[in-house]
This record gives structure tokens, C-alpha cells and sequence, in this order.
């Protein structure tokens, strides 16, 4: 415990101190600053305990013994230089205001007594935030965030487990200005940390990570070029190996043209863990009013998509007005389907079809058929899936989804699948871990605080509520807070910030913010972090390392970006990492016997992916063939003529 | 104080007679004066500017302090609570220190004679009590202050005061005493140093008087003092007086004056005796102009008090409780 006394406590009429704020000076060399953690003593039990109190200081005031700053320009002739060589220094005081972290013992509550003020040490940052009652012991459940430092002082900062993760509470909020390494460094640190100190009596946990913005997140398997000793000093003091995720998998759409996937993890030497995310009719289907604009689609065209979910997709649909009976298991199908089904009913001259006008047929028509092509290397026409391993996620492991080249409305569908087949695997505890993490950045785009009520928002809304019931903790992260719904920010239970905005920290979400604590925020180095948790009485600020993995920036300065294949290359590339005997000429052969169009060899392409056939030559080789062959049961001739009926007088 | 009211509340004096602190109340004070003095720089006083540039030579200041009410009246006859506060502070790399422990005194002060005895006794079990009728160690018969059988209220409060006065100055003295005796480097005393011998006869010790009921200039020399500019002195002089060591004492002009009082700003030195007093005079007066800045605003004395006193005060008014 340190006995040095930097400080005394005082309280005048004017400046009283209260149960939760109290005033002392220091000498002017003390090493007390914002955020600083002190300890409070008195000589004067109450109920025969001698009370003791922590804070942490949110302001400072310094002045002299000057009534007016005229005085001091007096005293120099107006010469400002003069006071520099004054033989006295005028008497200066450090006045500090400090918010109470805990009072031990806690009742009675009283105002914080006249007392010695000591920095706090290590053991008593843990009683001061209380991370006495769950960071230490057998049952222990803290997950490190960061290292406090301030007077020789430095201890690690322990979140709660049970208020991160859930169940008690869950969710974080990261909040910081753009370009500052510090929302999507803090969550990688965050997740290193929970991966190494997550009580295995807990269950298995697993992150989710959305890369919605360059390569950010696209290396989160690679070394960090070089991480200094006093991040190594940080890694070794808080208990979390300074190295890359072990175990990392990458999920992207493939580019429009699919011929490689769409993100900047392309380089040859990481496509060990890279696999494409394309879905099919029926996966898009289920989430289709993510992407269908409301404006467009009403009542009448939501009852028939309705209908053509449950009645029409992966059966067999037969009615008078078809010819034949249909298998809808792709968007190529589903066009079939209406293209015949529209000219059954021009045939038969008729408006509506089971209570649905051909006018709403046409538009739903038009509105999902564009799918594919406003989705496009997401969502396939042939139906072919290639998914994230639902089911069977692992213990420790990031499944990176890199939606960063999508289109907007492509990224949305992305999300919202992604997050809907977590959330019903956890609810079936069926995903293979007990908790996932799902980052998710810009998080003031998918919740907005304004804007209209999207499936998004209303989905993240939904998990900021009651996912932590589930295990699925949303970490969201947003360059301003105050731009993210309130129920979302609301919900969560920790949030960091990084350095601030200005006019963000000026925002009514900050009034609780002493002007010293927000100063410090606007000006917050990289790698120091505000932290608040349920149980912190105040914001406490902490540094944590760089994280040991690669940069964005450096990643694809070291892995540069693959070429753009042609169509050959890029199967054959796909096809080796199934079968390394397959070579680009052999490619080239059976494209050429086939003679098939591009989708179709890319369907082949998917086709053998999806599959993992043991022979793949084999089995793309019949892909190939199975698209050579003419389906002649889809070929129709031209519609007739609509011939009028004899007793037509007008015809 | 809280233990003087207890003794009174035990005399059975109430103690809700608590007066006005002595020292803003209207004082009787003596008329001003001019008093001739003895040139120790020729033959009379003469202006001198001081010559080269304010330099920086105080190592420590000297102050007291003292507060005085009336705690309560026995029989008409006031019981005074007086507390008196002095301290060294030294200048260390521009910042102030208190030098040793600063030396502080709390008594009542009363005629011992005009109290009744069982009142006495019980005051005198519990607290200090200062006869003010002796309060210099003298007998009334040998005091001349002393008015025997005076009774006037105002006149026992006013000799309770001078009492207080002089406890006031005897703290100071003995802290100058203790600074000759081990303190290091030149001492700046807030008043006169001849009332210690051994201030008045160390060449550590500078005392500045800032207040002038007493010129001590004849009616020749008189325009001279009064028209000095800033940064000119007086030449020195030599004070005696039955009751006071002998020192050298000038004038000095801290301030431009301007169109204000012809006082604004001005000082009279006291130092030791010594053989070569142009030069010693010239040096403090140097030291003295140096301390002009930082300025004591807000204090009313500012243009006479240097900072290192005022900083010296407010210490002891932050300590006097």
C-alpha cells in the first residue's frame, strides 16, 4: 500500500464534497494527472471502521495567489518576459476533483471526510474497481483490457467476463475518429485477450468479424511486423501471447466477373483459409426484404413472395397454368418458373392467378430476378452454396466475412443472413460454441440513430436486447456514438472510446463528462483507450498493445493483391486447392472440348467446390458436360398468338 | 482560542461576547511626526540614485502576525484572546519554504490586578493569561505606558493590544535571533530591526518599514525624502533611541509615484552599522528594487511590500487558526 501522501482532501462551503466527488491538492510535481487513481484515508472511524475511499481524477485547476491577470501585466510593465526573471515564483496551487470510484466499507454513505490522499497501487486499482470480486481468485472470469499507468503506478484492468460476454450483461460499443488504429486495433486486442482468458468452464467461444472496409481485418493470421518491447511488456504483464490468431477463416463473395473472390486477402500464399460465400435462391429468398426496396413491394407483392417461399422454392410445383412441373431451386428456375407461369396466364387471357394480379406477378418478377445481378458473385443463378460452417464452429476461432467490395444492399443481405443463422443456431445450441462475438464496424451505418426502421437495425436492435441471453454479443464500433441508435449503445454493456471529435464529445451523450476527461479524450494517443464496464464507477483509462497481428496497410504491402485471372486461371487455381495435380493446360483442354459460355464454367467451378468431390477432375469434367447438354424441357418456342374467340365481335 | 472560551465559560463568563478583531477597529494612534536623524553619509541628507541593476540578493523573509478580540468582560474589564504567528520563509529556485518551524502564541491578555482572584485562578489553570499590565516584564510603577488605576474599558483593551503587539514582536525577534544564530544568507525583516540586538547588529538582517507616521527628516531634508523618483535613495542615517539598537536606516523609492502620494512607493531601510555604508546601502537598495516584481496586488501595501512578505503572510494566515 503506499503511505506516501500526495494530497490532501478539502472542501469549502463553496466546493463541498459529496458521497460521489471529492477536492484535494497536491504539491505542484505530484504525479497526479486526469484519470489518475488515488486513495483517500482518514484518521476518523465511523461505525469503528476507518473509512477509505478511491477516486479517479476528472479535473484539475491550477492557479495563483492573482485576483486579475492586470496585477501580473502590472507587476511586469506590460514586459511579459520580465515575469520570467521575478526572483518569486507566485504561490501556485494544483487543485484536483476526483470521482469516487468505491467507498470501503460502503455503508453508510457519507461525503468523502478530510483525509491524506496516496496514489493507488495495484492492489488497490483491483478494490477500486471492484475487480476484487471477479478477477481474482478460483473462479476468476476477467478478461484483461488494458494496463493503468499514471505515478509509478501500473495494473491490469480486468473486464468482467459474466458483463462482456453475457449473461449478466454483454455487448461493446468502441467509439473513436477514423484513422487513429484504434476501433478495429482495440477489438483485436479485445479478441486476443478474450480467447486467452475466457474461462473454458464456460464454454467455447468464437468471433465473427464483418471486414467491411479495406483490408483491415485481412490478416489476422499473419505476424505483426514488428511490435515493440513495451507492447511485449504489456502482452507479458496482462497474460495474452503476443501472436497472431491461430486459427483464422475467410469468407468473400466472388468479384462480379468470377474469376477470384472478391477481397484483398488474394495473395497465392494465404488462400489456404480463403473460401467463397455464395448463396443460392433459397438462402437470398428468406432474407429478401433486406433487399427489396419498400417503396416497391406492398402488401400484395410480400403475399407473394410469401407464397412462392413456402409453396414454390425446393418442392415440386405443379398448377393448370404451367406446363410442366416445376423444381424452383435456384434463380435460373425461379425465372423459368415466371416466365412460364406469366405466359399460362396471357394464354388464358387472365388477370390474376390464386387471388395474385399478373401486374404484381410482373413486378415481383422484376424485383427478384434482379437479385442475382445487384448481388452478383454473392448470389448465384444455379443455386450453388458456399457458406459459413454453421454447426461446426470452432473453439478460439475467427471466421472473418469480407464484405468489403459488396454493394451496399449486398453487404446488408451478408449481414443479415449471417447474424439470423447465428442467432437461431445459438437458439438451437446447434453452432458448435456457446458464444460468438460479432464485430461489426461503422455500426452508425447498419443502426443508425435516424433513418428508416430497416431489417438490420431492427435485427442488431434485436441482438443488442436479448442476445446475450443467446451468446451472440454484438462488438460494435462507430467513428460517433451518437450517431448509433440509442437502445444499441444503450444495451452495451462496456464501451471504450479512442481518441474523440470535438463535436462529437460536445453531443448531450457526453454531458456526463468532466471538461478534463473530454480534453483528454480529443487528445488520446494511439493505444490508449477510455474504458467503461458495469462495474467501474467512472470511466477509467488504460493502454493496451498493438495488436500482434498485420496491418491492413502492412498486409497488402507484403501480400500484394493476385492479378486478374483470366477464366481458365482462376478455375484451375480454385480446382488445385482440392486436387494439386491440376494444371492450367489441363483446364484449358476440357474448356475447350466443352466449349461452354463463362457462367457456365464458373457454375462447374462452384459446383466442384461445393461438392469436394474426391475425383475432381471427374466430377468437373461432368459439370462441364451436364452444361453442354441442351435442356431442351426449358426451351419453349415464341408464345402463340392469342387467337379470339369466335363470338369475339371485335376480332 | 477554543480553549480560552472554555476557561472563561468555566470562570462563568459568558461567551458570546466576541468583538470585532482589535485591529480594524479606529486606533488612537500618535500624530505624525518628523524626527531629526544622524548623517552617516556626510553632513546631511542628500539624494543618491542607485547605482547598477536591481539584482537578486534576499535569500529569506521575516513576518508576524497577530490577532486580538475581546472574548468576554469580567466586571468591566475586558478579557482580550490574542494569537501572534512569525515565520521564516527562504526562496529555493524562485519557490518559497518555511525555514525551521514557524513560531506561534496564544493567550489572553488581561490586568491580572482588576480580575477577581477565583476568576484568575480558574483562567490561570487552564490557559496562559498575559498581565497586561505587565506585559513587557515591567511593573506598572516602572512602566511609563503604564496609566495606574486606569479602568477605562478602552484604555485596558487598548493596553491588551499593545501587549499583543509586542508578543507579536518578540516572536519575530527571536526567529531573527535564531536566523543570525543559523541561518544562511541575507534575511529580509518585514519593520525595523532595531528592536533586536541581534538584528539590529547582523549584517544578514535588512529591515524594510513601510509605514511613515514617523519621518525621520528635518523640514531642509524633508522635500528631498519626499522627491525622490524611483530608484533613488535617501543617504543613510543613524537612529537611536533609548529603547532601540542602533542601525543605519535610508529611504528608498520602490515605485514611481506618479501623481499619487508623495509616500507611494517608499521605503526606509534598516541595516547594521557598518564602515562602508554608501556601498552597503547601494547593494540592499539594489536587492530591494529586485523584489518589486512579482507585484502583492491584492494587497493595499503593494507598492511598499514585496512579494516574499506577502507570500510570508498569507502562510501565517493560512496556519493562524
Amino acid at each position: 500500500m503506499s503511505e506516501a501522501i500526495i494530497g490532501r482532501v478539502v472542501a469549502t462551503e463553496r466546493k463541498p464534497n459529496t458521497p460521489h466527488e471529492f477536492h484535494f491538492w497536491t504539491a505542484l510535481d505530484a504525479p497526479v494527472g486526469i484519470g489518475t487513481i488515488v486513495r483517500v484515508e482518514t484518521a476518523r472511524p465511523v461505525g469503528g471502521l476507518l473509512p477509505r475511499i478511491y477516486g479517479v481524477v476528472t479535473e484539475g485547476f491550477g492557479y495563483t495567489d492573482l485576483q486579475t491577470p492586470l496585477h501580473d501585466v502590472l507587476g511586469a510593465d506590460g514586459e511579459p518576459g520580465a515575469s520570467a526573471l521575478a526572483p518569486t515564483e507566485r504561490t501556485e496551487i494544483r487543485l484536483y476533483t476526483a470521482a469516487v470510484l468505491r467507498h470501503v466499507p460502503e455503508e453508510p454513505l457519507q461525503p468523502v471526510p478530510m483525509g491524506t490522499v496516496h496514489l493507488a497501487t495495484e492492489a488497490d486499482v483491483q478494490v477500486a474497481l471492484r475487480m476484487d470480486t471477479y478477477a481474482t481468485g478460483d473462479t476468476r472470469r476477467g478478461i484483461p483490457v488494458g494496463l493503468y499507468r499514471a505515478g509509478g503506478t501500473e495494473a491490469a484492468i480486468h473486464l468482467d467476463a459474466d458483463f462482456l460476454l453475457g449473461p449478466e450483461a454483454a455487448h461493446l460499443s468502441i467509439s473513436g475518429v477514423s484513422g487513429l488504429a484504434t476501433k478495429t486495433s482495440a477489438v483485436e486486442w479485445l479478441l486476443a485477450s478474450i480467447f486467452a482468458h475466457f474461462p473454458a468452464s464456460k464454454g467455447k467461444v468464437a468471433a465473427v468479424c464483418f471486414n467491411v472496409k479495406g483490408p483491415d481485418l485481412c490478416f489476422l493470421d499473419q505476424p505483426a511486423s514488428a511490435l515493440s518491447d513495451e507492447d511485449r511488456a504489456i502482452y507479458a504483464t496482462l497474460g495474452v501471447p503476443a501472436v497472431p490468431f491461430a486459427n483464422v477463416r475467410y469468407f468473400a463473395p466472388w468479384s462480379a466477373k468470377g474469376g477470384q473472390l472478391a477481397t484483398l486477402r488474394s495473395n497465392d500464399a494465404l488462400q489456404e483459409n480463403v473460401q467463397p460465400l455464395t448463396w443460392g435462391l433459397k438462402e437470398t429468398l428468406q432474407y429478401a426484404e433486406v433487399l427489396l426496396n419498400r417503396d416497391d413491394i406492398d402488401a400484395k407483392a410480400d403475399a407473394l413472395i410469401d407464397f412462392i417461399k413456402e409453396r414454390v422454392v425446393d418442392q415440386t410445383f405443379t398448377d393448370g397454368v404451367l406446363e410442366r412441373a416445376h423444381e424452383v431451386r435456384s434463380f435460373s428456375d425461379l425465372e423459368q418458373w415466371f416466365r412460364e407461369l406469366l405466359r399460362g396466364l396471357e394464354a388464358r387471357n387472365a388477370d390474376v392467378w390464386r387471388t395474385h394480379h399478373v401486374a404484381t406477378i410482373r413486378k415481383v418478377r422484376n424485383r427478384l430476378s434482379n437479385i442475382s445481378t445487384r448481388c452478383k458473385g454473392l448470389v448465384t443463378d444455379d443455386g450453388s452454396v458456399s457458406d459459413l460452417p454453421f454447426k461446426a464452429f470452432e473453439d478460439r476461432a475467427v471466421y472473418v466475412v469480407d464484405v468489403a467490395n459488396l454493394e451496399e444492399d449486398a453487404q446488408d443481405l451478408v449481414f443479415a443472413r449471417v447474424v439470423s443463422q447465428l442467432r437461431e443456431h445459438l437458439e438451437k445450441r446447434q453452432l458448435g460454441v456457446e458464444q460468438v462475438v460479432v464485430f461489426v464496424d461503422e455500426l452508425n451505418k447498419y443502426a443508425p440513430a435516424d433513418g428508416p426502421d430497416t431489417y438490420v437495425r431492427k435485427m442488431l436492435l434485436d441482438i443488442a436486447e436479448r442476445g446475450r441471453y443467446l451468446g451472440l454479443v454484438l462488438f460494435g464500433a462507430q467513428q460517433f456514438r451518437s450517431q448509433v441508435h440509442r437502445r444499441v449503445v444503450g444495451n452495451s454493456g462496456t464501451s471504450l472510446y479512442g481518441r474523440m471529435d470535438p463535436d462529437e464529445l460536445a453531443t448531450p451523450g457526453y454531458q456526463t463528462l468532466a471538461p478534463a476527461t473530454k480534453a483528454r479524450l480529443a487528445t488520446l494517443e494511439k493505444g490508449q483507450l477510455m474504458v467503461r464496464h458495469p462495474h467501474f464507477g467512472q470511466p477509467i483509462f488504460v493502454r493496451f498493445p498493438r495488436p500482434a497481428v498485420l496491418t491492413g496497410r502492412e498486409g497488402v504491402e507484403r501480400f500484394p493483391q493476385a492479378e486478374e485471372l483470366t477464366i481458365e486461371q482462376s478455375v484451375a487455381k480454385a480446382l488445385r486447392r482440392l486436387d494439386p495435380a491440376i494444371t492450367l493446360g489441363w483446364v484449358q483442354d476440357q474448356l475447350m472440348l466443352a466449349g461452354d459460355d463463362d457462367d457456365g464454367v464458373l457454375r462447374a467451378r462452384n459446383r466442384t467446390l461445393q461438392a469436394r468431390p474426391d475425383d475432381v477432375k471427374a466430377f468437373f469434367k461432368a459439370q462441364l458436360k451436364k452444361r453442354a447438354t441442351p435442356e431442351v424441357a426449358g426451351r419453349r418456342g415464341p408464345a402463340p398468338l392469342r387467337v379470339a374467340p369466335p363470338d369475339d365481335p371485335y376480332g | 482560542m477554543r480553549d480560552a472560551l472554555r476557561a472563561l465559560r468555566d470562570g462563568g463568563l459568558g461567551a458570546g461576547a466576541r468583538g470585532a478583531p482589535l485591529e480594524v477597529q479606529p486606533k488612537g494612534d500618535q500624530p505624525p511626526r518628523l524626527e531629526r536623524a544622524t548623517p552617516l553619509e556626510g553632513t546631511s541628507i542628500q539624494v543618491r540614485a542607485v547605482p547598477g541593476e536591481p539584482v537578486v540578493g534576499f535569500r529569506a523573509f521575516l513576518d508576524g502576525i497577530q490577532r486580538s478580540q475581546v472574548l468576554a468582560h469580567a466586571g468591566g474589564v475586558p478579557i482580550v484572546h490574542g494569537a501572534v504567528a512569525a515565520a521564516i520563509r527562504v526562496r529555493e529556485a524562485r519557490r518559497m519554504h518555511t525555514w525551521g518551524a514557524p513560531r506561534i502564541d496564544q493567550a489572553l491578555y488581561a490586568p491580572h490586578a482588576l480580575l477577581e482572584a477565583a476568576l484568575l485562578e480558574t483562567l490561570l489553570g487552564r490557559v496562559r493569561v498575559v498581565d497586561t499590565l505587565r506585559a513587557d516584564g515591567r511593573s506598572p510603577a516602572d512602566d511609563p505606558d503604564a496609566v495606574p488605576g486606569a479602568r477605562h474599558p478602552q484604555e485596558l483593551v487598548a493596553r491588551a493590544l499593545t501587549a499583543v503587539q509586542r508578543a507579536r514582536e518578540a516572536a519575530e525577534s527571536a526567529l531573527a535571533a535564531d536566523w543570525v544564530a543559523s541561518g544562511d544568507g541575507p534575511l529580509l525583516v518585514d519593520g525595523g530591526t532595531s528592536a533586536s540586538a541581534e538584528a539590529a547588529r547582523s549584517a544578514q538582517v535588512i529591515g524594510v518599514v513601510k509605514s511613515h507616521r514617523t519621518l525621520y527628516a528635518d523640514e531642509a531634508a524633508l522635500p528631498l525624502l519626499l522627491g525622490l523618483r524611483e530608484g533613488e535613495r535617501t543617504t543613510a542615517m543613524t537612529l537611536s533611541s533609548p529603547r532601540r539598537h542602533a542601525v543605519a536606516s535610508w529611504y528608498l523609492r520602490l515605485r514611481d509615484p506618479a501623481s499619487r502620494s508623495p509616500l507611494f512607493g517608499l521605503v526606509r531601510v534598516e541595516a547594521a552599522l557598518v564602515d562602508d555604508i554608501t556601498s552597503r546601502a547601494d547593494v540592499v537598495s539594489r536587492w530591494l528594487l529586485a523584489e518589486r516584481a512579482p507585484v502583492s496586488l491584492p494587497d493595499q501595501r503593494w507598492d511598499v511590500m514585496v512579494y516574499g512578505i506577502r507570500e510570508c503572510e498569507q502562510y501565517l494566515t493560512a496556519i493562524l487558526k
